[in-house]
């Protein structure tokens, strides 16, 4: 096991009052998740937009600090490693951005950007230079593009440059946020094609964030369904995708879009508002948009329960009938 | 076809770098009809973002507009949006062509709270006073599936997740009623859920407003669904034009089959690698003679490596930059 992450969360206060100094409120971004990922698998996490994944992803690289819970990284807690640890640690896990563009310093070349995390680690300038040039191609980017900077790319092309930024160390564990989301289906498929590879070769470890469920189930060992904060549903890939269990994710893959105009495809069942994180519902946090709602659902909190070896999922329905 | 709302003729965009200049845009022609939605899907860097902005005449400092028309039938006739001036575009920006940009962070101010961003618009451009503005942006946010719309008024961009930014830009975009919106990836960081909502929404928005829609994206699935008509790109040129049914039943050109190739399948067996398009994509500074995608062509044969292919008939409104195409 490379990662394992317990009862973790993020609260983010929200700040009331006339001059905005009170604190009235908490966005509760990531809100009780623990889950763990094994050497050289990949866990997808898929939810709905503002579930908390990024969140869940920064916690993991350390890039914010919990307000609750526990990351342990190679059997080594993460929020009791000294500075020099998590020098280390930080080096061994690696994240690429959902907004890839967005994350780069503009006046930085892309050669420098992809060169800064080997410089920062103490990397002689020859050698952040061969490495750049090695990276380069991998993601299908020319090695003329080193010079230039990053506004003159486009939005695909900047995100292959996050991913060999991302991957210029020589990673144990990375966090992949939208990694192929900006990119068209050919090269979607190239980098994919990489990511694969690399894993396979070097023994890779994923957390793959991605709202492409064609993609997921593509790259995915398992997969974390997340609703407001929390995990409702993991699974082996197999199992989710012929076998889902909570309805959240039953619609979720009810709404992927179909592969041919005119095929007809099941009216999305998703329903209803979509909930806040500023506001979680009470008892299960997706009581008021299912279809199935019971009067316990809207009291009590379902627990992640084991339906099989490698799939727990928590919703009441599925609960009694178990 | 709907009688065109927009018709850009040879539009052709060039960079001027400091290796020198290229065209990103080359002699690009297509038509968007009132009420209707066209699809651009196309490789990674084949000028469908610049493209974009030269509609809008945002284009950075950097780059030109060498040739082209475009032709806009706005409320107040038509005119050719190229030639005209920065005032005069002003005008046309926000309420008769919107812009949902690629990247929403980067066109989200980072100090300035989501509220005021959206009040703007509306203020300025629709002369709602303020308290009407707020109500209005907050019937906006509503309406793009944001929750505790009055909450997010007040947060700043870096508070809110991708999906919720991509939704913030579209309320943007649509406060002013526009008559063309220009979509580049509105629904990329949006899971399929909430994706199909937005789709909804604007497919809505289209029968009451009558309202066109440009949409580039890389999602073909999200084509398949929702747009009438498609044009593909490869480095820079429009390689294909076509209503949606006939694209993905008759690709006409052999990029366009090898992107439907690469979706990776949902039901049928995963294979363990994904296909996809051999090579990478030719540098702007170095495109091959003759057809640009030539040397990545499973069927290229010497006349492919001569001269540029012209458009030929597929079928109604169908047509491929192909010399396979028999004519
Ligand atoms: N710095 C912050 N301050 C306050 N709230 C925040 C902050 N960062 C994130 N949030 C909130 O936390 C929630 C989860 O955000 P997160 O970015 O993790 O979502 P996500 O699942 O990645 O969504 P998406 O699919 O849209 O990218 C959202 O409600 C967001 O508004
Ligand atoms: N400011 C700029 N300076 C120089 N070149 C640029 C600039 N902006 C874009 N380009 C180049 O112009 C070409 C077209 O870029 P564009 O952003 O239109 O691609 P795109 O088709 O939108 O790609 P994507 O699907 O990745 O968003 C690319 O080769 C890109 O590198
Ligand atoms: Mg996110
Ligand atoms: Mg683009």
């Amino acid at each position: 096991m490379l990662i394992r992450v317990d009862n973790l969360a993020k609260h983010y206060p929200i700040a009331g009052g006339f001059f905005g100094h009170r604190t009235v409120g908490a966005v509760r971004a990531v809100d009780g998740v623990s889950f763990s990922i094994d050497r050289g698998e990949t866990l997808a996490l898929v939810g709905e937009s503002g579930c908390g994944k990024s969140t869940t992803g920064r916690l993991l690289t350390r890039l914010i600090e919990p307000t609750a819970g526990t990351v342990r990284f190679d059997n080594m807690e993460i929020s009791e490693m000294d500075a020099g640890e998590l020098r280390a640690a930080r080096r061994r896990m690696q994240l690429v951005f959902q907004d890839a563009g967005s994350s780069f310093n503009p006046r930085m070349t892309v050669g420098a950007l992809i060169a800064e995390p080997m410089h920062l680690a103490g990397a002689s300038a020859a050698d952040c230079k061969a490495r750049v040039q090695e990276l380069l191609p991998l993601v299908g980017l020319a090695a003329e593009h080193t010079d230039r900077y990053p506004h003159e790319f486009s939005g695909g092309q900047r995100q292959r440059i996050g991913i060999a930024r991302a991957l210029a160390l020589r990673p144990d564990f990375v966090v992949c946020d939208e990694p192929v989301s900006a990119l068209d289906v050919s090269v979607q498929a190239q980098v994919i094609n990489l990511l694969t590879r690399l894993q396979r070769e070097f023994g890779l470890t994923y957390l793959f964030i991605s709202h492409d469920l064609r993609v997921v189930r593509h790259v995915a060992d398992r997969v974390a369904v997340m609703y407001l904060g929390r995990i409702v549903e993991i699974a082996d890939k197999a199992t989710l995708y012929k076998a889902p269990q909570h309805p959240y994710t039953r619609a979720l893959l009810s709404a992927v879009p179909a592969h041919r105009p005119g095929a007809v495809r099941k009216k999305t069942e998703v329903v209803g508002e979509i909930a806040s994180a500023r506001a979680v519902p009470s008892g299960c946090r997706y009581h008021t948009r299912c279809p199935y709602v019971m009067p316990i659902c809207r009291t009590e909190e379902p627990e992640l329960t084991e339906l099989g070896a490698t799939h727990s999922s928590a919703c009441h329905l599925v609960q009694t009938s178990h | 076809m709907a009688p065109a709302l927009l018709s850009v003729r040879n539009l052709t965009v060039a960079f001027d770098t400091r290796r020198g200049p290229f065209d990103a845009v080359r002699d690009v022609s297509f038509d968007v009809g009132a009420g209707q939605t066209l699809g651009v899907v196309g490789e990674s860097g084949s000028g469908k973002s610049v493209t974009a902005m030269a509609l809008m005449q945002l284009l950075p400092d950097t780059a030109t507009l060498t040739s082209g028309t475009i032709a806009f039938a706005g409320p107040s006739g038509s005119r050719n949006l190229a030639a005209l001036g920065e005032r005069e575009m002003q005008k046309v920006r926000g309420r008769e062509i919107a812009m949902v940009f690629q990247d929403p962070m980067a066109s989200l101010n980072p100090i300035l709270t989501v509220g005021h961003q959206i009040m703007e618009p509306l203020r300025l451009q629709m002369g709602l006073a303020k308290a009407a503005a707020r109500a209005r942006a907050e019937e906006l946010l509503a309406l793009v599936r944001i929750p505790s719309p009055g909450d997010i008024l007040r947060a700043y961009p870096h508070e809110l997740s991708g999906g919720m930014r991509q939704r913030v830009m579209i309320a943007i975009a649509l406060s002013c009623g526009p008559k063309l919106l220009i979509a580049d990836e509105p629904t990329t960081a949006l899971d399929v859920t909430t994706q199909a909502q937005i789709l909804e929404l604007l497919r809505d928005l289209q029968e009451r407003l009558h309202m066109s829609v440009l949409l580039i994206t890389h999602d073909l699935g999200v084509v398949a669904e929702f747009a009438d008509d498609v044009m593909v790109m490869y480095a820079g040129r429009t390689v294909e034009r076509s209503p949606v049914q006939a694209l993905f039943d008759k690709p006409g050109h052999p990029y366009t089959e090898g992107l439907l190739n690469s979706m990776p399948p949902l039901e049928d067996e995963d294979p363990e690698v994904l296909q996809a398009i051999e090579g990478n994509v030719a540098s702007p500074f170095a495109l091959p003679p003759g057809c640009a995608f030539h040397p990545r062509c499973p069927y290229a044969f010497d006349a492919c490596r001569q001269a540029l292919p012209p458009f030929a008939a597929l079928g109604e409104g169908h047509e491929a930059a192909c010399l396979r195409v028999p004519c």
